[in-house]
């Protein structure tokens, strides 16, 4: 299995590399750079020009790219130009936001998959299971971002539940339980919308593997053993269930990261995603090849923790 | 095996579908959102009938009545989209929202008055010589910084030698700096002090300009100071991004800072110590609004007032019952701009090309005619946008001509001056040919953003149609904001598919437009170049300027040549919306107004809307 893992880092390498390198073209063939924003009489142009020449901005890709890699190897992932501070203390600011809220969306996710899933699978067909198959149709057709304005506008600001933007109360005591329970509590809608959305993959997921497995001989078995219905469902049904579930929890992180880019914007939660649109946009290269990065990286890890999962959970699979 | 290649099959194929679906419904959505829109703009067309604002209408202070009570927690939006970047210091800051939030605890040493001219009544007074060109600045004695350090001349003077360090990392080392005297050799190395500088003692500082200029009496003076006794061991390189800038920043205004979270908001409390007097709250938050929520975040009374009000969002809003909107003219101008040469990269100046297809100033004076902005102003902008005659807004009121009528619309006069030109429709397609007889196509180029840009457009293109002139959308969109500006000539490559283009100018508080019309600028997009004009700016900041009724002089004939030579049209002037909770006293909008110590509250809770 440690072969497995570090056979599978190898490969990851050249994909990082070529990633890195496909968004540092892409990020250079935008139009503009981090200083055409500054279009401004008051602003001397001959300054900005100076700028450009110091930031190594009016140099070819190629020699650009270069010099972040060189750089990045040794842990420096540069200048953020708009921000004017390292781009590792930046993203530091911002990995903890993403962290924490890609987490309460995980436990969200499976708070509602889970038992949604189990019910929907075990009384398959009857209304119950239309009910919670029509949710999961109407959370496959809703667009992530739209349903997140609405949550924000009846949640947030018609019945004031929840905070409406930011992600903790300014003017709290970082590490005070005040400002833990302020963290939680800005960490909750943007969480929760975002996992009453994914969530719905991983229950129809579970209803169909479950649907499977009843019929499955040894499930036949344990009926005629006399177990009882419950733990036919605990311990034999839904155990054997879990695993596309499992497996698919690595896919769970890809689709987090794609969704707190349109969560953050909505709910100004000042993350990963947010940071991202507003470099892009903003043409704050270093940040932007550097965010793409370690979102590439988290994918690719998220597969492997997949991988690692199904082999824990199920000993039959062998990873050669 | 069989099965679970099944199983990645139906996988597949589930996901062909969801990617279907959700691709349906996304666009089934846009669509919906686009007709909603329309529907939208319908309502408002319906409403801008009768519901047509103006300027004014407002007023810039606050007129809520009411007793303060004692203290208050004042609760002040930054409307933006994105997270301010932090950078807390007026010498290194480049981002409005930072600006936004460093004028609640730092100030100018000089005040100005709402014509944008210094007076004696800020943090330092000053005087100057019979010359014009030495300037005796001299800092009050009860200026403190929030450490109870007194603020001295050697702080300012520092403020002047970092920014003009080789290794400073801002882009404000400029024209603005450049006119002091031995500024120049610093900056290159060559001196170890800035001879024009000179600390005469504890509180008076000397400054020697090269020229005398107006200009440096309407905001040609650094006038921020940089506490020395902090920054003094820092690398100028290092300095933007140490803890005293974007941590623990410091200032001498009447608030300070308490904490920060990155990117989101700053709690300040009051400086008691301020020079103006005690500032009457006790608390100030200043935090960033969505400018998609900001109604919502208004009405709920998340905060008390923003620093800007999307004016877009107004008309919608205009009854919203616990706030009082002020108003004032922005500093700033939408123009239409003719490419009238090319940008000579060697010489570093503009290189007027007679050949150009818009150099005719029949043509161009004929396009001006054909356009009716004052409708633009009330179809688009419910008349927070009006029609703009020349090229110095209304918000420098000491310059503005006021009885300059610009060019009025006048189809009937463009139709005349154009066949007068020899404008005619030679091959009877209903479009005119140019003098030659050859076909003349436009290319207009706009900038995407916001929801009116393509029908403001297109109401342009339209108005030209009408008077027999065939201008075409460039490539047949707008173009974003990079690209445009790129196209443009912001770095010196103007791109020759461009006869004429829209934007705006956000204007400084000094007048001089040479930064946008001289022959030696690279913002000089049209490319225009003219001696009369080369004349006009240089007297406008000669010494003889100096004496304010001459200078007026002069600039009302620049006005009056840029009408007559049209390098651009002026399109439209704007108003800027700022919404203040009823609760507010004390709180004005206008330019340079600098008592925030004053602005106070009459109760404790901001009032909701009802």
């Amino acid at each position: 299995m440690w072969k497995f893992i570090v056979r599978r880092l190898l490969i990851t390498m050249p994909q990082i590399v070529l990633l890195s390198i496909l968004v540092f073209i892409m990020a250079q063939l935008m139009p503009g750079d981090a200083l055409s924003g500054l279009i401004d009489p008051n602003i001397d142009p001959a300054a900005i020009e100076e700028q450009r020449e110091k930031l190594g901005l009016n140099d070819p890709w190629y020699v650009q790219y270069t010099d972040w890699v060189t750089s990045a190897i040794q842990g420096d992932l540069g200048q953020s130009f708009r921000f004017k501070m390292p781009v590792t203390e930046l993203i530091g600011q911002r990995l903890v936001n993403t962290f924490w809220l890609g987490l309460a969306t995980l436990i969200f996710t499976y708070i509602i998959a889970i038992p949604l899933g189990i019910t929907s699978g075990r009384y398959n067909d009857t209304l119950r299971d239309q009910i919670i198959t029509g949710y999961t149709y109407i959370g496959f057709a809703t667009p992530l971002f739209i349903f997140a304005l609405v949550m924000l506008w009846v949640f947030g600001y018609s019945l004031g539940w929840f905070p409406t933007g930011g992600s903790v109360e300014p003017g709290l005591e970082p590490g005070s339980f005040a400002y833990i329970m302020s963290k939680i509590n800005h960490l909750l809608l943007p969480a929760i919308s975002m996992a009453l959305i994914t969530t719905v993959n991983t229950v129809q997921y579970l209803r169909s593997e479950i649907i499977d497995t009843k019929q499955k001989d040894f499930v036949l078995t344990a009926r005629a053993k006399g177990a009882s219905e419950a733990r036919v469902y605990r311990r034999h049904i839904f155990r054997n269930s879990l695993l596309p579930v499992a497996a698919y929890f690595g896919f769970e992180i890809t689709g987090l990261i794609g969704g707190t880019i349109f969560i953050e914007t909505i709910f100004s939660y000042p993350g990963m995603g947010l940071l991202f649109m507003e470099s892009v946009l903003q043409r704050d290269y270093s940040v932007v090849t550097s965010v793409v990065l370690l979102f590439g990286i988290a994918s690719i890890l998220g597969a492997l923790l997949s991988d690692i999962i199904l082999s824990l959970v199920d000993p039959r699979i062998r990873i050669k | 095996m069989k099965r679970s290649s099944w199983r990645i099959l139906l996988f597949a194929i589930m996901l062909g579908f969801v990617l279907a679906l959700a691709a349906c419904t996304s666009g089934g959505e846009k669509q919906a959102d686009q007709d909603e829109k329309s529907a939208e703009n319908g309502k408002k067309e319906e409403k801008s009938g009768e519901k047509v604002y103006s300027i004014e209408d407002f007023s810039v202070e606050t007129t809520n009545e009411g007793e303060a009570i004692e203290g208050g927690h004042f609760k002040f939006g930054i409307v933006t989209d994105t997270a301010f970047e932090g950078q807390l210091n007026y010498n290194f800051y480049s981002g409005v929202p930072d600006s936004e939030i460093i004028k609640w605890f730092d100030d100018p040493l000089l005040s100005a008055d709402e014509k944008h001219n210094y007076t004696q009544d800020g943090a330092a007074t000053f005087e100057v010589d019979d010359s014009g060109k030495v300037f005796t600045f001299k800092i009050r004695d009860n200026v403190n910084w929030h450490d109870g350090k007194p603020v001295t001349a050697e702080d300012w003077l520092f403020a002047y030698e970092v920014i003009a360090d080789p290794d400073y990392t801002g882009v404000r080392y400029g024209s603005d700096f450049t006119v002091i005297e031995g500024i120049e050799e610093y900056h290159n190395g060559e001196a170890d002090s800035i001879s024009g500088i000179e600390v005469v003692d504890e509180k008076t500082l000397k400054i020697t300009y090269k020229e005398a200029s107006p200009s440096l009496l309407s905001g040609g003076i650094w006038p921020y100071a940089l506490p020395k006794h902090i920054f003094k061991d820092i690398p100028v390189a290092e300095m933007a991004e140490s803890d005293v800038v974007r941590k623990n920043p410091i200032g001498f205004g009447p608030f300070k800072v308490d904490s920060i979270t990155p990117g989101e908001a700053v709690v300040l409390t009051k400086n008691e110590d301020y020079w103006q007097g005690e500032p009457k709250l006790d608390k100030v938050t200043v935090k960033v609004v969505n400018p998609k929520t900001v109604v919502q975040a208004l009405k709920t009374g998340e905060v008390d007032a923003v620093h800007e009000f999307p004016s877009d969002q107004y008309p919608d809003n205009a009854e919203m019952s616990n706030v009082e909107f002020l108003g004032n003219v922005d500093m700033a101008y939408t123009y239409i701009g003719f490419k009238l040469g090319t940008w000579d990269k060697e010489k570093k100046e503009v290189k007027p090309d007679p050949n150009k297809k818009m150099s005719d100033v029949n043509l161009r004076k004929a396009m001006w005619h054909a356009i009716d902005n004052n409708a633009v102003g009330e179809k688009f902008y419910n008349g927070l946008r009006w029609n703009a005659t020349t090229l110095i807004p209304p918000s420098h009121p000491n310059f503005h001509d006021k009885d300059n009528p610009g060019v009025a619309y006048d189809p009937e006069k463009a139709k005349k001056i154009l066949d007068d030109a020899g404008y005619k429709d030679t091959n009877g397609d209903g479009m005119r040919e140019n003098s030659d007889g050859e076909e003349l196509v436009i290319n207009f180029a706009s900038m995407s953003g916001g929801e009116t840009a393509e029908p403001i457009a297109n109401y342009y293109i339209q108005a030209w149609k009408n008077v027999g002139l065939n201008v075409q959308l460039l490539d047949g969109r707008l173009i974003e904001f990079n690209s445009f500006y790129d196209r443009i000539g912001q770095n010196g490559d103007d791109d020759p598919a461009i006869d004429i283009y829209q934007a705006a100018w956000s204007v400084g508080t000094d007048v001089d437009p040479a930064g946008l019309y001289g022959r030696d600028a690279l913002f000089n997009f049209p490319r225009y170049a003219n001696e009369e004009n080369d004349k006009l700016l240089a007297e406008g900041v000669s010494e003889k300027a100096m004496d304010l009724k001459y200078r007026q002089k002069v600039y009302n004939e620049w006005q009056q040549l840029m009408v007559e030579e049209i390098p651009v049209i002026p399109t439209v002037y704007r108003a800027v919306l700022v919404p203040v909770n009823k609760r507010v006293i004390n709180y004005s909008i206008q330019y340079n107004w600098g008592d925030f110590h004053e602005i106070a509250v009459t109760q404790e809770e901001t009032e909701k809307a009802k």
